[in-house]
């Protein structure tokens, strides 16, 4: 029960009203039973008077008997009230049967507490002075409490009984009022049950919630966005990458059983040998790029590293590609420069995929552009060639495995949809990350390393594509 | 030349000990780690390929164990291209590495570099029917014609030159033309052949440098009316 929030809430409600109903219960305990006594007290006082003044107007031993007869009657018979009159003079005395001789010393001066018979009584006692014949004589009145200790015990069960009664009702409200409050997140557990895999696309709802859920789901729903992006991205991966295989292979293993089917020349199982070749090295570099890509994935960072000058390596990855550039008859143009440390071979292999990028899909003939600049923390190496804008669209998923902007481009031999992904990998690796944007009449691509050499590698992130 | 193949899947070490063989090399293999240990250290090996992972004794241990009896040049075989693996490999005294799945052709090209690393001079002139390379001079004369090459096509032909008759793989030509050790998706090679070939092979002349497809490139004369 204590793990339960409305169970936990009941409890404290309890207490609290347990504590609240107890002070006030005693409060009002207290003063009520200072009433009472007050009462008694002033009813005691009024009695007391009216005998004080009979007593006052006896100053002759022949009229006392008057006196206490008239007392005697005034006396009820259950003993819940007595008149006592000390004196030197036991003409001027009284003393009720009932009283036998136990307390031979009275109770003090003015109201006191006395015991008759085993029962609690409080008294009055004041001096009344001499006159006439009568000496000085001490007049008490003791009437029995019990009625005001009756009742004080009464108050205080009727109070206790409330009390509880309040606390138990008050706990039990706030069970109800927490399970009424808590409502929404049963509903929120219900929906969340539906959740899974195979329905991706399913929120929690957030029109009925209230202002302290919402915020929760809302950061819960954003999270489901990304998990479910990670997850579309992962299986169309997957299914991207079936297919490239699948491709291939099939062609294999058709080829193979044709040429298999009957008895052929030397020159034509050759042929179907090297075709099979051709594409066995396709898949060769799918599966060895897949692996680089996974290896970034589960958070692998560049080691090896040297300092180097960004244009200086830039440089030798042109030198590379220079066959193709003059083929194409595009010029390139390296623009500043960065001392940074990277894994050459890295960012030779980012590089030439930029590139490569660049002249493939950039018009030519033209000028390609790597712009080398420190940014911040890291420095960022630009590649843009001209070209009509990208698609915002399209812009952000580049960098995607297998995404290509236009899908009727889906085989065309060289590239097999990695080169960009395995730029972002790269840079990834290099404690950067990937640009694209458009400018006027050019677009531009790229990727950033980070200035700081990062020796700690990083062994975290198991998930790959999960991100 | 003889070479010891330590590997355990016995497809590999099929076509391994038949490629190997028709290209003149005399092939021992074992099918796991104590085995492999033994024959290294007991037979005389110009080379040994010796995959990492292995029944009873892994590659890296059985490395361990050799170089401190011999120091048989060593070409491992790693399924994972991680970096630790190759840095193990190294530190551990192997002479190179390639990483599954590796072509034979490349297997080849590292098997001679290795070999070749103990032996002298290497031709400083080719000639392959009426072409003459110069490998000092660097330069390049078919019949009458000099070549006008840059020089990194030069390098290409030197290359090719050096290798007549064996096929190079692209994978090798990016590695030594221009000191690229990584796939590269591009088709920096095809286009670099094309221009070579360009200039290579005026019209009317014999065909030298031909592509094998799948394969890489060879420079040779061929006798067409055999083709």
């Amino acid at each position: 029960m204590t793990r339960s929030i409305a169970g936990r809430l009941a409890l404290m409600f309890g207490v609290a009203v347990t504590l609240v109903s107890t002070i006030a219960g005693i409060a009002l305990f207290a003063f009520q039973s200072e009433q009472l006594r007050h009462h008694k007290r002033e009813e005691l006082g009024a009695r007391f008077q009216i005998v004080e003044r009979m007593v006052k107007d006896s100053i002759y031993a022949y009229k006392w008997p008057f006196i206490t007869a008239k007392l005697q009657d005034f006396t009820p018979p259950d003993g819940s009230l007595y008149f006592i009159v000390e004196s030197p003079d036991p003409r001027f005395a009284l003393r009720p049967a009932a009283l036998g001789n136990a307390p031979r010393k009275g109770p003090r001066d003015g109201f006191d507490k006395t015991i008759i018979s085993g029962q609690k009584y409080l008294t009055l006692a004041r001096i009344v002075p001499a006159a006439g014949e009568r000496p000085n004589v001490r007049l008490i009145i003791a009437s029995r409490s019990k009625y005001v200790d009756e009742t004080e015990t009464g108050l205080a069960i009727g109070i206790a009984v409330m009390s509880l009664l309040a606390i138990a009702a008050v706990a039990a409200l706030g069970w109800w009022i927490a399970r009424r409050s808590l409502a929404p997140v049963d509903r929120l557990s219900e929906h969340a049950r539906l959740l899974g895999a195979e329905n991706l696309a399913q929120r929690l709802p957030t029109e009925t919630l209230p202002a302290e859920l919402s915020g929760l789901v809302l950061s819960l729903n954003d999270a489901l966005d990304r998990v479910e992006d990670s997850y579309q991205r992962l299986s169309t991966f997957n299914a991207d990458v079936a297919h490239e295989l699948r491709t291939p292979l099939a062609n294999m293993i058709g080829g193979t059983q044709v040429a298999l089917s009957r008895n052929r020349p030397a020159s034509e199982l050759e042929e179907v040998l090297q075709s099979n070749l051709e594409e066995l090295d396709r898949m060769r570099r799918i599966v060895n790029d897949m692996l680089f890509l996974a290896r970034a994935d589960q958070g692998e960072v560049a080691a090896n590293l040297t300092v180097c000058s960004l244009a200086e390596e830039t440089r030798k990855s042109a030198e590379f590609m220079a066959p193709v550039f003059e083929e194409a008859g595009v010029t390139l143009e390296i623009d500043g420069d960065a001392q940074v440390p990277i894994e050459r071979a890295l960012f030779g292999r980012a590089m030439t995929n930029l590139l490569d990028n660049a002249v493939r899909h950039g018009a030519t003939p033209g000028r390609v552009t790597v712009r080398i600049a420190y940014d911040g923390d890291a420095a960022s190496i630009g590649v843009s060639n001209p070209g009509a804008p990208i698609d915002p669209v399209h812009l952000d998923r580049i960098f995607d495995r297998f995404y290509r902007i236009d899908p009727a481009r889906f085989n065309d031999g060289e590239s097999h949809g990695f080169g960009l992904a395995l730029v972002q990998a790269v840079a990834r690796m290099h404690g950067g990350s990937v640009f694209a944007h458009n400018e006027p009449g050019r677009i531009c691509i790229g990727f950033t390393v980070s200035r700081t050499e990062r020796t700690a590698i990083r062994h975290d992130q198991g998930q790959p594509g999960a991100r | 030349m003889k070479i010891l193949i330590v590997e355990d899947e016995t497809k590999t070490i099929h076509y391994l000990r038949r490629g190997l063989a028709e290209q003149g090399y005399a092939v021992d293999y074992a099918t796991d780690g104590e085995d492999g240990l033994h024959l290294a250290c007991t037979g005389e090996y110009d080379a040994i390929v010796l995959d990492v992972m292995l029944p009873r004794l892994d590659g890296i241990s059985l490395l361990g164990a050799l170089r401190a009896e011999r120091d048989t040049p060593v070409i491992m075989l790693t399924a994972r291209d991680t970096v630790d693996d190759r840095l193990r490999g190294l530190g551990a005294g192997a002479d190179d590495y390639l990483v599954k799945p590796f072509s034979f052709l490349e297997l080849l090209a590292r098997l001679q570099a290795i070999v070749r690393r103990g032996r002298g001079q290497e031709a400083t002139q080719v000639r392959i029917a009426d072409l003459h390379v110069d490998l000092i001079a660097r330069r390049a004369i078919r019949g009458r014609r000099r070549l006008n090459l840059t020089a990194k096509e030069f390098a290409l032909l030197a290359l090719l030159a050096r290798r007549r008759s064996q096929i190079v793989s692209k994978t090798i030509i990016t590695e030594l033309v221009w000191d690229i050790n990584f796939d590269t998706n591009t088709n920096v090679v095809e286009v670099a052949i094309k221009r070579l070939r360009a200039k290579l092979e005026a019209p009317g002349e014999d065909k030298l440098l031909h592509t094998v497809r799948g394969m890489g490139y060879v420079l040779e004369p061929r006798d067409e009316a055999a083709a």
